[in-house]
């Protein structure tokens, strides 16, 4: 365990430093390419070969996984390998429009680096710092189109997401306070020290630190109404780093929710968290969902799209039981492989389009019909359609809904994922499988799929299929082990 | 509680800092001038390392000491150094344009001021270092800095307001949580300069592309 985990962050590291020596040259690409496939080659070891779903600590204390940690593991490690393998392909010449090529491999592997690293860290403040600094390195690779609207949405991203983190880092400061009757004034802020000692926190020190957390955090999970941020850095940033954003930095932030949520389900009851938990969660689904309904941007409407999924992952850890835990689970997995994909898919059409209004874009099918396949295979799973995982995942939580029961959620979740189905299939059915073109709706570059990019596509729909038909048992197992890790085994 | 030996005088001095820091606050809502608000936060930072400095000896704890020299060295001179360089790129006797005026700004921050202190008492946060009636200050500072970053559209002045709000956690952190270990205290500190190094590189590729340093202007983006 401890030298898989050491694998897994350190050839993202080691990435970054060849790209860095390395600038302009294509052994940049190739290296984070190796070294995203190895890190989840490395994760998979981690979290399967060595039984994460048990509970595993490494290297003194360090590093420490179980299965809530596992599942965030496997989903922005497949992330990063496959924004890495598809990056490679985007940067090519003529293809994608990324102006600081000497930044962005650096920049990409850091985002990757600290992404791994927060489902791995065992520590409060080290969670705090990896996720600080997703923050900063993301911030910068949202500008790397380099223009005017790209840099106001970093700018609006980095203010907002950074007093984001510091209302969470009271939380956490607040929940060190909670712990000292405890522990002592001065102890080492890990998981097990605090699980250890959950039930002697101080309640109401614990729930105010949990509300603070919840909207510190929540605010890089995109949560409304801490969301404002994100629809514009998902639009403006490279679709690659979107992708990233999208599947694997929004989950790292609601890994350390979820993280923290579990320490105060053992100190104030699991009923605080959840409450709080369906809040923001029905909140965002029901605004992200109606939001998807008004956007001619593509790009934005698979932000919202984003967000009204964060909401659902949200919504289902608050219904709570094992059924919607689990199914948030999944939702959290299968949401990675399908936002990757719709990105990758937005990517093509940016590149070929150049433009970002949907109405603008219009017979794909046509021009290109590997980009148009792609792109409407992936509309169709990221609205919930079978025979895709977001579809699966999304029928258990409704299935976890009915059980407890939580009738009035189960059905919010039903009616809005009808309604975002509706705001995205029209949006990308017009613009596949419509012929009525004007003049300027015509691609403007035509070449035949890039390989590489080709590649990224199909295994993130790969997993898309896989997961909406099969879960194999070890996955089963740990999507159990999380949801009892936050208190939902009964 | 463990009596110390200056237990009356470490509180008094506390409490002082405290007010002090307070004032600071307010006059950050006051200046309307870009070098006027890094003065103020300047003055800020240097008493938030005072009371570092207060708590690492009453408690007689040497990572605070140099904590508090780190603090220092960090916020009081090269942050402020490193904006004042960012200032002579754009122009530094620019007024920040103001979403909400100088008065009715300070009269909401008194407010909040009074909001911070009231939730304070209801939690019922065990200060260790901070006598019971001053326990709302840090929540104060985040309360303030919070709608000083809202309501002041000049991206240095946002820097700022995100800074001093990160004082207020500062000074909770170490009146709530002394003991929290060396390394956390000094990530944060270390995190605050590298977060200015990026939003200074950020600032000025706005100020150099969009020949602008308002983010009133900054509204392309919507819905």
């Amino acid at each position: 365990m401890g030298a898989a985990a050491v694998v897994i962050v350190a050839l993202p590291l080691l990435a970054a430093l060849i790209s860095w020596v390395a600038g302009d040259r294509p052994v940049a690409g190739w290296a984070s390419l190796a070294a995203g496939i190895g890190s989840l080659a490395a994760s998979l070891v981690a979290v399967f070969a060595q039984n994460a779903a048990a509970g595993v600590r490494a290297l003194g204390g360090v590093v420490y996984l179980d299965g809530l940690g596992g599942v965030f593991l496997l989903a922005v490690a497949f992330v990063y390998a496959v924004v890495a393998v598809y990056s490679v392909g985007y940067l090519r010449p003529g293809i994608g429009h990324v102006r600081l090529r000497h930044l962005y491999w650096p920049l990409l592997n850091l985002f990757g680096f600290a992404l791994v690293a927060t489902p791995l860290v065992d520590n409060l403040a080290a969670l705090w710092v990896v996720i600080e600094l997703t923050t900063i390195v993301s911030a910068v690779l949202v500008t790397a189109e380099g223009n005017d609207a790209s840099l106001e949405a970093a700018w609006k991203y980095i203010v907002i997401g950074s007093a984001g983190l510091a209302v969470g880092l009271l939380g956490i400061v607040l929940l060190y306070a909670a712990g000292a009757p405890a522990l002592g004034g001065s102890y080492d802020p890990t998981y097990t020290n605090l699980a250890g000692a959950a039930s002697s926190l101080t309640p109401t020190l614990t729930r105010v630190a949990f509300a603070l957390i919840v909207v510190g955090f929540g605010t890089k999970v995109g949560l409304v109404p801490m969301h404002a941020w994100l629809p514009d850095a998902h639009s403006e940033s490279p679709s690659p780093v979107s992708a990233m954003l999208s599947g694997g930095l929004l989950a790292a932030a609601l890994y350390a929710v979820l993280r923290l949520g579990a320490i105060t389900v053992g100190a104030v009851g699991p009923t605080y968290v959840r409450t709080l938990l369906l809040a923001f969660g029905a909140l965002s689904l029901v605004l992200a969902g109606l939001f998807t309904l008004r956007q001619s941007n593509y790009k934005r409407l698979l932000a919202y799209s984003s967000i009204e999924h964060m909401g659902i992952v949200s919504l289902g850890i608050g219904i709570g039981g094992p059924i919607a835990a689990y199914g948030a689970f999944l939702h959290v997995l299968v949401h990675a492989a399908g936002k990757t994909l719709a990105f990758f898919g937005a990517g093509e059409l940016l590149s070929r389009y150049e433009t970002r209004s949907a109405d603008h874009v219009r017979g794909v099918m046509q021009a290109t019909p590997f980009t148009g396949v792609m792109v409407l295979v992936a509309a169709i799973a990221v609205a919930g359609m079978p025979p895709f995982g977001i579809f699966r995942s999304e029928l258990t939580i409704v299935t976890g809904g009915f059980t407890r029961p939580q009738y009035v959620f189960a059905a919010l979740l039903i009616v809005m994922a009808n309604i975002a189905f509706v705001g995205i299939y029209r949006t990308f059915h017009r613009m596949v499988l419509s012929t009525d073109r004007r003049d300027d709706d015509t691609a403007r570059v035509t070449r035949s799929p890039q390989p590489l990019m080709a590649a990224a596509m199909l295994t993130s729909l790969a997993v898309l299929v896989v997961l909406g038909l099969w879960i194999p048992a070890p996955l089963n197992e740990l999507l159990h082990s999380a949801a009892g890790v936050i208190g939902a085994r009964t | 509680v463990n009596p110390a030996p200056h237990y009356d005088f470490v509180h008094a001095a506390a409490a002082l800092i405290a007010i002090a820091t307070l004032l600071t606050e307010l006059a950050l809502l006051g200046a309307k001038l870009v070098h006027e608000q890094v003065r103020v936060y300047a003055v800020q930072s240097l008493l938030a390392a005072a009371f570092v400095m207060l708590v690492g000896v009453q408690r007689g704890q040497a990572d605070l000491i140099v904590l508090a020299a780190l603090t220092v060295a960090i916020k009081v001179v090269l942050i402020p150094l490193g904006i004042n360089r960012q200032l002579t790129f754009q122009a530094a006797e620019h007024e920040v344009p103001l979403v909400i005026k100088v008065p009715m700004s300070l009269l909401i921050g008194v407010v909040l001021a009074g909001i911070a202190y009231w939730s304070a008492t209801a939690i019922g946060a065990i200060g260790v270092a901070l006598p019971e009636p001053v326990l709302g200050m840090p929540i104060a500072l985040v309360l303030i800095g919070f709608f000083f970053m809202i309501s002041r559209q000049n991206v240095i002045s946002q820097i700022l307001g995100l800074l001093s709000l990160e004082n207020g956690i500062f000074f909770a952190t170490v009146s709530l949580a002394p003991g929290m270990p060396f390394v956390v205290g000094f990530l944060i500190l270390f995190d605050a300069a590298a977060a200015v190094v990026f939003y200074g590189v950020l600032a000025r590729l706005i100020v150099a592309r969009m020949r602008q340093t308002s983010v009133l202007d900054m509204s392309t983006l919507r819905g």
